[in-house]
């Protein structure tokens, strides 16, 4: 006796017609999540790492400060000096009232060119500052 | 008679057959490419800036104050004190508890002091470890006193631990000038 062997008479086909579109909406999301504006940066730098740190939540209020290894002063795309940080962030801060200042400086720095860079900003009244940093593994 | 044969008319139709392949890589790109890095770091709020000559000198009760020193050779100084940096923690967290239900005029402040030759990694260190402990306060005290964790507060809740109970007051001093 033979038998036959059940099978579902419906198509056996995963429909793939709108795999495109899916497609489409993933690319959409990656497009929109992407911040390609990377800034250049002139210095170099090895950030510190500490354990209790946060994350911040706004990219779009973020100014950068970066201090190199051999001091040099980068804002945002500009090498400069510390005198004129001043300006700049005043400037800035008039534009956007709650600018977070991240200071990306190397962890061999001296606390006097961070010092001066704190009173320069607080000068200008930016006193929202995050000194950047990764997580300790 | 010779029939004219209608022209018949191409389907004119455009391949789509491989736009998913081009989508596919059109993703792909975005997917390397893209940067999700957020930016973590120690947030601070710097004090307002107030010309040398109206510099009002504020008397701190000793009890409240907890006065951290680094040096240029990366000596530690809690109240005169030399303790080592992993150090911190322990020592300010029962402070810290301490004065949770003082009111918001007795809590302990935190004042970093460098020189201006001080290696910026161990004022972060240190840094670290004060912000460290306030969290870990503050964590403890979301559990027994709401019973959850520190992250499901509501916003309200968050207010109170974050603002009324433990307000984190870390004072930056001025270096002191070498000459």
């Amino acid at each position: 006796m033979t038998f036959k062997k059940k099978r579902a008479n419906a198509k056996q086909e995963i429909p793939t017609s709108s795999m495109p579109d899916i497609i489409f909406m993933l690319l959409l999301f990656f497009m929109v999540a992407t911040t390609l504006r990377e800034r250049d940066v002139y210095v170099k730098f090895k950030l510190p790492e500490a354990v209790a740190i946060q994350k911040i939540e706004n990219k779009r209020l973020i100014s950068y400060i970066w201090v190199g290894k051999s001091g040099k002063i980068q804002l945002n795309d500009n090498l400069v000096k510390i005198e004129d940080i001043q300006d700049i962030m005043y400037k800035k801060r008039v534009e956007l009232p709650n600018v977070i200042v991240s200071l990306r400086i190397d962890k061999e720095s001296n606390m006097g060119v961070v010092h001066d860079i704190q009173q320069e900003l607080r000068k200008a009244d930016a006193r929202r500052i995050n000194y950047s940093s990764m997580l300790k593994q | 008679m010779v029939q004219i044969k209608k022209k018949k008319e191409i389907e004119a139709k455009i391949p789509d057959a491989g736009m998913s392949d081009i989508v596919f890589l059109l993703l792909l790109f975005f997917l390397v490419s893209t940067t999700i890095d957020v930016d973590t770091g120690i947030g601070l709020s710097l004090p307002e800036y107030v010309p040398p000559e109206e510099q009002e000198f504020v008397p701190l009760s000793k009890d409240r104050l907890a006065s951290l020193n680094i040096n240029e050779n990366g000596d530690v100084l809690l109240d005169g004190d030399i303790i080592a940096i992993p150090q911190i923690n322990e020592k300010l967290r029962p402070r810290i508890e301490s004065k949770i239900n003082l009111s918001s005029k007795k809590k302990l402040v935190v004042s970093v002091k460098t020189d201006r030759r001080t290696n910026y990694n161990l004022y972060i260190q240190a840094l670290d470890q004060i912000k460290f402990s306030y969290a870990e306060v503050q964590k403890a005290y979301a559990l027994t006193a709401y019973g959850k964790k520190f992250e499901d507060l509501t916003p309200e809740e968050n207010k109170v631990v974050t603002r009324e109970k433990i307000p984190i007051i870390i004072s930056i001093a001025e270096p002191e000038k070498i000459k």
